[in-house]
């Protein structure tokens, strides 16, 4: 259903616009002629129409000699089945222009169905009339061969190619349109050409304009003469070198018919036309190149008129997105040469070589078009980066100054990507080593200079030396003073070892007393204070750490006999036990004492001091 | 009375010297302020002339030398950075910023000297002694002193034989560490004492073989070279580089560091 619909519906804009052809209504006319010379001036329209009102101030400048003649032309043509059918009115005047000079003949009107419509334009060029000769060779080819044969001087101002430019002072790199033309003399019938060498423009680099395969000729006024011109090349030239280039003289040889002037009554007879091989060659043309000014920065070479623009395709992506800076420079200029500007991104993305394309039209205005610059990067860590702006700088040849033209900058927000992706990026990314950026030396110390006299260090100072010996010399002293009171210690140490047995004798001599006066608690007393004075004298122990074990380990440490260590144990048992639980008699006494006694005696003589 | 005086007198004279030593301290410490904020606003120039009025005073430190050599690669004179850079790692060998400036400046130099190989025990023992400058190392010589000392003391007078024998084998190991310090002392201060090592400051001289213009041409020297002064005779001196060779060149040539 919906295919049907949309069939018809197509079916309607073609049946449409077969309707609604538009009107055509052209004049033509040649664009140059001579004074005195009469000329067709022919107005076509694809309708019937009628009241044609020729263009105002026609007939100031021009004589209207005859008209109008009306012509009607059909042409019908069948194309797969389908017969279309153009009819063509034509009305053609005769003119002769009255005087010389450039006349504009301004659009005539005629009256369609009741619309009028308006033709175009004309500017017709009047030159002088050549030779009186000119008006008959001027027929001659329309005449027919009747006519007497004439012959044609084939060189100098009839016939001769040259290359036109249409500057001839530039900077370079500004463009230069090259036209190469052939003039031919109106009388001259050229019949076709044999060896065409055209111009190689070295020096520049060229860029063809795009002309019809077949050379059309065209009226054309040079040095007041009218020509036959046609246009064998059209070329853009951009100057590569400073200074002046010379385009090469080129030739080229042409086929012209002509008719052979009979030098006998036979040859009238085989008169006719003889094909002549005619070559020309070009003049030299030079051109004038003048260098840059000085460059400035951002100038990538680009000479003519220029604008930029910038597109960013996103400017909120995650990271490892690709992100595109397109950057289009448009004009008219040497656009192929234009180099790719610099852009500063940072550091850390991962930048791709910039992609340019060139889209150029070569048109008779030159060259123009676009230049778009890709710029493909992949922001790695998230945050806000700037993109800078891109400052181009071309230089405009019409003023001779360099102008700068800035794209906008960006601001281009990463976030991080989501999971999966960061997770490949630490595999391809966290691992990278340092980059980097540039190498400078370290910065200055800061803080206490911890400034000294020049040359100064502490080693080999008296100081230095100084502690050295006054450390050994302290020691020294130490040492003596110490040595001094140890050894001083040790006789009185020695005083008391000596005195020990005395003083024990004198006790338990106390103790045999106490034992006579049947003093039980005092004599025990005796005993023990005998003892324990006796052992801290011998063995250099204070009385206050003495007790038992002590006395038993200190003694054990002197080699003393077991059986000596045991009796002394027992005794001290005894006596501590009896203080306190008066026993026993004056015998159980008498043994202790006698046993302490021999005790003592084994003793002294068992600590050896 | 008399005494009395005699008191007063040094007073006022110690008063005198403390004043002037700390009005020094004052103006250098302000010049050393001044400098710093010069080199950290990029006016290079300004902060070598304050650098180099420290200097003036006669006051030196490793601190100073670098960040005069600093300010002097920032204005493009290398050979005095490496100079300077030379003088601060004297006295500080074992500075890590020192040694990076000075590899960083030392690539600016034209001749290029490949080191003749040294045995591996020189080597070491030029690292341990730059591990610190001479004063660290005396410090370490009396601390070790005092310590062996201390242990003398203990193995002398202690009772106890394991005292005895721990302080007996450490005190013999104090002793050797406060030998060995004491030499390697030794050797940092006839470092900086002998200043027999130079820099080249002509852009190119020629070597010659004997201490007159007449000496046959040796080799080519070009500015930064660091050498070694092993002789001199009037104005020439005798230069030695690391690669080995000898030769005689004017004094005017090279700066001692």
């Amino acid at each position: 259903m919906i295919k049907k619909l949309i069939t018809y519906f197509l079916f309607f804009f073609v049946v449409a616009g077969v309707s609604a052809e538009q009107t055509k209504f052209v004049m033509s006319a040649p664009n140059a002629i001579e004074t005195g010379k009469q000329f067709r001036l022919t107005f076509t329209l694809n309708e019937q129409g009628n009241n044609l009102k020729l263009p105002p101030n026609l007939t100031d400048n021009f004589d209207v000699l005859m008209g109008p003649s009306t012509g009607q032309s059909t042409r019908m043509q069948t194309i797969n089945g389908r017969t279309t059918t153009e009819v063509t009115f034509s009305y053609t005047y005769i003119l002769r222009a009255k005087e010389e000079g450039t006349f504009e003949v301004r659009p005539a009107s005629i009256e369609v169905n009741g619309d009028v419509f308006e033709s175009n334009s004309l500017e017709i060029q009047v030159v002088k009339a050549q030779s009186k000769s000119q008006p008959q060779q001027q027929a001659s080819p329309q005449g027919g061969d009747s006519q007497a044969p004439q012959s044609v001087d084939l060189g100098g101002d009839n016939l001769f190619v040259r290359v036109a430019m249409n500057k001839r002072n530039v900077y370079r790199g500004e463009q230069i349109i090259a036209t190469v033309k052939l003039y031919v003399s109106p009388d001259i019938p050229v019949s076709g050409f044999d060896e065409v060498n055209l111009p190689t423009f070295e020096g520049f680099y060229t860029q063809d304009i795009e002309i019809p395969q077949q050379i059309n000729f065209t009226r054309e006024v040079y040095n007041d003469r009218i020509y036959q011109v046609g246009i064998l090349k059209k070329t853009v030239l951009f100057p590569q070198q400073n200074g002046k280039i010379t385009v090469e003289p080129f030739s080229m040889s042409l086929l012209v018919q002509q008719r052979v002037r009979p030098r006998s009554f036979f040859d009238d007879f085989f008169s006719g036309v003889r094909t002549v091989r005619a070559t020309v060659t070009s003049g030299p043309v030079s051109v004038t190149v003048r260098d840059l000014p000085t460059e400035p920065a951002n100038f990538y070479g680009g000479v003519g008129n220029f604008s930029i623009s910038s597109n960013l395709d996103s400017e909120n992506v995650t990271t490892n997105d690709a992100v595109t800076l397109k950057v289009t420079i448009s004009g008219s200029g040497n656009i192929r040469l234009i180099r790719t500007p610099e852009l500063e991104l940072p550091t850390d993305f991962e930048v791709y070589d910039p992609r340019a394309t060139d889209n150029v039209q070569t048109s008779n205005n030159g060259v123009s078009g676009t230049k778009t610059i890709e710029y493909l990067f992949q922001p790695r860590f998230e945050g806000d980066y700037t993109i800078p702006a891109i400052s181009f700088t071309y230089f405009n040849p019409a003023n001779g100054r360099y102008i700068t033209k800035t794209t906008q900058e960006y601001t281009l927000y990463v976030e991080e990507g989501t999971g999966e992706q960061s997770a490949t990026m630490i595999n391809n990314l966290r691992r990278e080593e340092v980059q980097m950026l540039g190498q400078d030396i370290r910065f200055i110390k800061q803080g206490n200079p911890s400034l000294h006299e020049k040359g100064y260090t502490f080693y080999g100072t008296p100081f230095f030396y100084g502690i050295y010996g006054g450390s050994a010399l302290l020691f020294l002293i130490l040492s003596f003073v110490y040595r001094k009171k140890v050894r001083e210690n040790a006789n009185a140490a020695l005083m008391r070892n000596k005195k020990a047995n005395r003083i024990a004798n004198k006790r338990l001599k106390a103790a045999s007393g106490y034992m006579k006066q049947n003093n039980n608690e005092a004599f025990h007393d005796a005993i023990l204070k005998a003892f324990w004075g006796y052992l801290s004298d011998k063995l250099g122990i204070p009385v206050a750490n003495l007790n038992r074990e002590s006395a038993v380990a200190s003694l054990q440490q002197n080699n003393v006999e077991e059986q000596v260590i045991a009796d002394f144990v027992e005794i001290i048992e005894q006596c501590e036990y009896a203080r306190y639980a008066p026993s026993g008699g004056s015998e159980a006494r008498h043994d202790l004492y006698k046993k302490a006694v021999s005790t003592m005696t084994r003793l002294e003589k068992q600590i050896k001091r | 009375m008399k005494g009395n005086t005699i008191y007063k007198l040094s007073f006022t004279v110690l008063g005198l010297f403390l004043f002037l030593g700390t009005f020094a301290q004052d103006s250098t410490q302000v010049l050393w302020e001044k400098a710093n904020a010069y080199y950290t606003t990029e006016e290079y120039q300004q902060a070598v002339s304050a650098y180099e009025q420290i200097l003036l005073e006669g006051q030196e430190s490793a601190k100073l030398y670098f960040n005069l050599g600093n300010s002097y690669y920032k204005t493009g004179d290398i050979n005095h950075a490496i100079l300077n850079y030379e003088r601060a790692k004297l006295l500080a060998p074992q500075d890590e910023d020192i040694q990076f400036n000075l590899e960083l400046a030392n690539q600016f130099v034209t001749t290029e000297i490949d080191e003749l190989p040294q045995p591996f025990f020189v080597r070491w023992r030029t690292r341990t002694v730059n591990l610190f400058p001479a004063d660290t190392w005396s410090v370490i010589s009396i601390g070790a002193f005092i310590v062996f000392l201390g242990l003398l003391g203990l193995f002398l007078f202690s009772r106890r034989t394991g005292f005895k024998k721990l302080s007996f084998w450490f005190g013999i190991l104090a002793i050797i560490i406060s030998a060995f310090t004491y030499s390697f002392a030794a050797r940092q201060t006839k470092k900086i004492a002998a200043r027999n090592q130079a820099i080249v400051f002509c852009p190119r001289v020629t070597v010659k073989s004997s201490p007159a213009e007449t000496g046959t041409d040796l080799f080519l020297l070009y500015e930064g070279v660091k050498v070694e002064i092993s002789d001199s005779l009037s104005t020439w001196k005798e230069i030695r580089l690391s690669d080995g060779n000898i030769g005689w060149l004017p004094d005017s040539c090279i700066v001692k560091i």
